[in-house]
């Protein structure tokens, strides 16, 4: 499904930095994997490579057998909004829109019938527990609904490759909880792919995989096993043994 | 939702951000309408003004109109920058490039129409204010009655709708989608401090002094001819004035920690540098087109008193009247006659007298010399309340006309230096020259005593002057006098009154439409100001939300804003004051007329609008950021 093989990249600057060296990655179809690591290590920027927003300056990405960055301008575009769903940190909503015109935002330029648009958008709503929030606007919800509406707007096209950076990164325990069992049972019954950074090991504890960066380098990984709490432990245990700086730490919820 | 109700929602419900562009287009319909309001009024289309002031006004017109151009393209491309983000998350969405540029297209068309529709309609309601105020200056003889304007709507209106149509097909194509990251992470980028070099900054001081030392030391004629070096030159040393020298400057001050680190310092000089690369822009933007409108305001409005007073200093009289050499007595009394009727018509109170002007044969000038008895001098310069003049009886007073415009040689010096011989034998030695105005001859004459006028022998040729002064107060009646005598007793009778109205009909459309195009100017130049300040709101909510956290109180708040807004708003217009000082200085010099008052007064005017701007919208800023934080 993805494929990346010996990405690097380098920002230009006065002093150019190495912000990923030679970075291998598979995704199957279906797996969700989470991206751990100190802060400072390159995770963003991986994802941001893998979600066509910044351009490897090293390397292949492979998406379902295409390379988006080899794809002219408008190709990219049908790419994205037909192939990619994003989830950030800070929500990124359109504050112009209502949320069910932010959720059929999507489908509204990929020139979608109207009704198809409404009965989709009512669905994923109904799943998502936002029903009732429909022709709100962005500023009179609170973040987990936020949230959700991101997830659904990331959902609605059904993209085969999710990518979400620090989802739960903004919210509450609570809120963290109900966006994690979300992104699972999509991840589950859409069978979509999902890559998702994190620095919340009870987050990254409902993956199958979590693969750890350091300086831009991948540093190890490991499987989930059988039960949540026994991965959630060697999340914990691995972090502490890579060290980094103590602030990465501080999210931990358990 | 379909694409299309999405670009229309995206505008309806974001007014906030696009209001003020919606202004800004909104304000250049308005001064356009205004203007073709005024230009294709029936007084004017009818034929009673001549050509040239309708062609000045096309000209005029046509000025305002690519003016507008710029403008509008300018007020837009700073607001589609100001959305960087959120074009890079529809692009993230999956919006093609096309769609982006159809949307930014659609938007353009609807805040276009409105704004065109709506300057139009605001037009119409100061329409009557505008003609009564172009009624005054221009002096017209017919009064600008409000009319109904279809021809200035039909041509406002579809120069407006071809203007947004065009911009809207241009910056669609220039909106240049950059790499996604740039766009996403666009508003909180720097665009960093321009690269301040030492020796640029130097240069720029340099090129400043120059150009002003130039423009200050030079006189009469050659001012002409330095008028352009110096432009070049000085618009090139404000360049680099706000490019390197103010850089240059503040990072000084940034280096230095007692004063960078001294309570909010930091706050206001890390901004400054922060958006020095798009403030240097707009402060050099701003003073430039600042100074035009200085400039071109000032000139016209000097040149006119130039003029009006010029002709009132070299005519003390109210009325006067020359007789051509061949004209007989009967010629004279006729036409003194007639004038003398038509004041008795107006009942005007004069006092008149009169002379012969005799000129005298000179082995210098062909033309004679002129010779005035100290009486008939004395009876002249009682009339307007000037010093008499008693020569002694060796003595001949050379006078000079003080107001010849642009001579450079100066005939009465040669009278200064020749002896003049009587019919007795005596001879006169000229001992000293003064300046009036109370005769009219241009190369001079001499004063000498009565007794030794008699002993001149016979005049070369001579006139006849006449002059009426008139009491105060009745200038109305004069004009109407005057015209009348000028139409009866053409070339050889003036009134001084009639003809500073005759200037001032000619120069009023264009004072006026010179005074129009530099409040295009100025007030543009505002609202540049005015987007530059907007621009920053928002990162100026996140910036003081965050340190008022850690304890900001909101009297800090308003001084450090206060601070900045004062730098944004003042810096540029000082610049642009002192240049429009230089420049009226300059042209002061040109036409060596002092224009100091007129130079005070204009630049005053434009100090005091832009003081009451600042604090307009300094109260609003303030009040933004305070709903915003506390
Ligand atoms: N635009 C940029 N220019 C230069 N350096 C950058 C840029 N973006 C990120 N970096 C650097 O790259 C490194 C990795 O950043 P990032 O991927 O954001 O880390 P994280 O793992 O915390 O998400 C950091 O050291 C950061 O300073
Ligand atoms: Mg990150």
């Amino acid at each position: 499904m993805l494929k990346i093989k010996k990405v690097g990249k380098v920002y230009e600057g006065k002093v150019a930095y190495r912000a990923l060296t030679d970075i291998d990655l598979e995704v199957e179809k279906g797996e969700f994997v989470a991206i751990m690591g100190p802060s400072g290590s390159g995770k963003t920027t991986l994802l941001n490579i893998i979600s066509t927003i910044d351009e490897p300056t090293a390397g292949v990405v492979e998406i379902d057998g295409k390379s988006p960055h080899q794809l002219k301008k408008n190709e990219l575009a049908k790419f994205r909004r037909q192939e990619l769903g994003f989830i950030f940190q800070d929500f990124n909503l359109l504050h112009t829109l209502t949320v069910e015109e932010n959720i059929v935002l999507p489908l509204t330029l990929d020139g979608a019938r109207i009704k198809e648009m409404k009965e989709k958008a009512s669905t994923i709503a109904e799943k998502l527990g936002i029903g009732a929030i429909m022709n709100k606007r962005t500023y009179e919800i609170s973040g987990g609904q936020a949230q959700r509406v991101a997830i659904a707007r990331a959902m609605i096209h059904e993209p085969k490759l999710l990518l979400a950076d620090e989802p739960t990164g903004n919210l509450d325990s609570k809120a963290s909880k109900d966006v994690m069992e979300m992104l699972v049972s999509i991840n589950e019954k859409e069978q979509t792919s999902l890559l998702m950074v994190t620095h919340d090991p009870q987050a990254a504890s409902y993956s199958d995989r979590v693969i750890f960066i350091r300086d831009g380098k991948l540093h190890s990984e490991i499987h989930h096993g059988e039960s949540r709490q026994a991965f959630f432990q060697k999340i914990i245990d691995m972090l502490s043994l890579m060290g980094g700086d103590g602030n990465d730490l501080s999210s931990v919820r358990v | 939702m379909t694409f299309r109700q999405f670009a229309f929602n995206n505008v309806l419900r974001n007014k906030r951000l696009y209001v003020a562009y919606f202004l800004s287009s909104l304000f250049t319909v308005m001064v356009f309408f205004t203007f073709a309001n005024f230009a294709f009024h029936p007084v004017f289309t009818g034929g009673t003004v001549d050509s040239k002031a309708l062609f000045s006004m096309a000209v005029a017109g046509g000025i305002i109109y690519i003016f507008s151009f710029f403008f509008v393209l300018y007020s837009m491309s700073s607001f589609l920058q100001s959305r960087k983000k959120e074009f890079g998350l529809l692009m993230l969405q999956g919006a093609s490039t096309t769609q982006i540029r159809l949307m930014v297209f659609m938007e353009n068309i609807l805040v276009g129409f409105l704004a065109t529709v709506g300057g139009i309609l605001l037009g119409l309601v100061f329409s009557k204010a505008v003609l009564l105020i172009a009624e005054n200056v221009l002096i017209v003889n017919e009064s600008l009655n409000f009319y109904f304007p279809s021809l200035a709507i039909g041509v406002t209106f579809i120069s407006f709708m071809v203007l947004f149509l065009f911009i809207s097909m241009f910056v669609a194509f220039i909106l240049r989608t950059k790499k996604l990251i740039d766009l996403i992470k666009g508003d909180k980028q720097s665009k960093g401090e321009p690269k301040a070099n030492i020796f640029l900054a130097i240069f720029a001081a340099l090129l400043l002094i120059i150009g002003y030392g130039v423009a200050l030391t030079v006189k009469g004629a050659l001012v002409v001819y330095a008028m352009i070096p110096v432009i070049v030159v000085v618009i090139l040393g404000t360049y680099l004035l706000f490019t390197q020298l103010s850089v240059y400057i503040i990072r000084k001050l940034k280096g230095n920690r007692t004063i960078f680190w001294r309570k909010t310092n930091m706050l206001l000089f890390s901004d400054l540098s922060f958006r020095m690369k798009d403030n240097a822009r707009t402060f050099f933007m701003v003073a430039i087109i600042s100074t035009v409108a200085f400039s071109a305001i000032g000139t016209l409005f000097g040149f006119q008193s130039y003029l009006t007073k010029g002709m009132v200093q070299a005519n003390p009289f109210s009325i006067t009247y020359f007789s051509y050499a061949d004209d007989t007595d009967k010629d004279i009394n006729n036409e003194l006659n007639q004038i003398q009727a038509i004041l008795n018509e107006k009942d005007i109170h004069s006092e008149m007298k009169q002379i012969a002007l005799n000129y005298y044969s000179s082995p210098y000038r062909d033309e004679g010399v002129l010779f005035v008895k100290a009486s008939d001098y004395n009876n002249f310069a009682r009339l307007v309340g000037e010093k008499e003049i008693h020569p002694g009886e060796k003595e001949a007073i050379v006078v000079d006309q003080s107001s010849k415009i642009l001579s450079y040689s100066n005939p009465s010096d040669q009278l200064m230096e020749s002896t003049i011989k009587l019919e007795n034998g005596a001879e006169l030695t000229p001992t000293a020259k003064i300046e009036t105005e109370i005769l009219p001859e241009f190369n001079g004459y001499y004063i000498i005593t009565d007794n030794n006028y008699e002993q001149l022998g016979s005049p070369l040729r001579s006139s006849m002057y006449y002059v009426w002064q008139v009491d105060k107060g009745q200038t109305d009646k004069v004009v109407e006098a005057g015209e009348k005598i000028s139409e009866k007793v053409p070339y050889k009778a003036q009134s001084v009154d009639y003809n500073v109205y005759q200037i001032n009909k000619t120069f009023g459309p264009i004072l006026f439409i010179g005074l129009f195009i530099g409040i295009v100017f100025f007030v543009s130049a505002g609202s540049f100001l005015y987007f530059r300040l907007y621009s920053d709101l928002e990162d100026d909510k996140r910036k003081f939300g965050s340190v008022a956290k850690m304890g900001l109180t909101q009297n800090e708040l308003k001084k450090i804003v206060n601070r900045q807004t004062a730098l944004l708003f003042f810096a540029p217009i000082i610049v642009a004051l002192i240049h429009g000082a230089v420049a009226l200085t300059a042209l002061s010099h040109m036409f060596d007329f002092n224009l100091m008052k007129e130079a005070t007064f204009v630049l005053g005017s434009f100090a005091l609008i832009q003081i009451i701007y600042f604090l307009i919208v300094r109260l609003f800023y303030v009040k933004q950021l305070k709903h915003a934080i506390y």
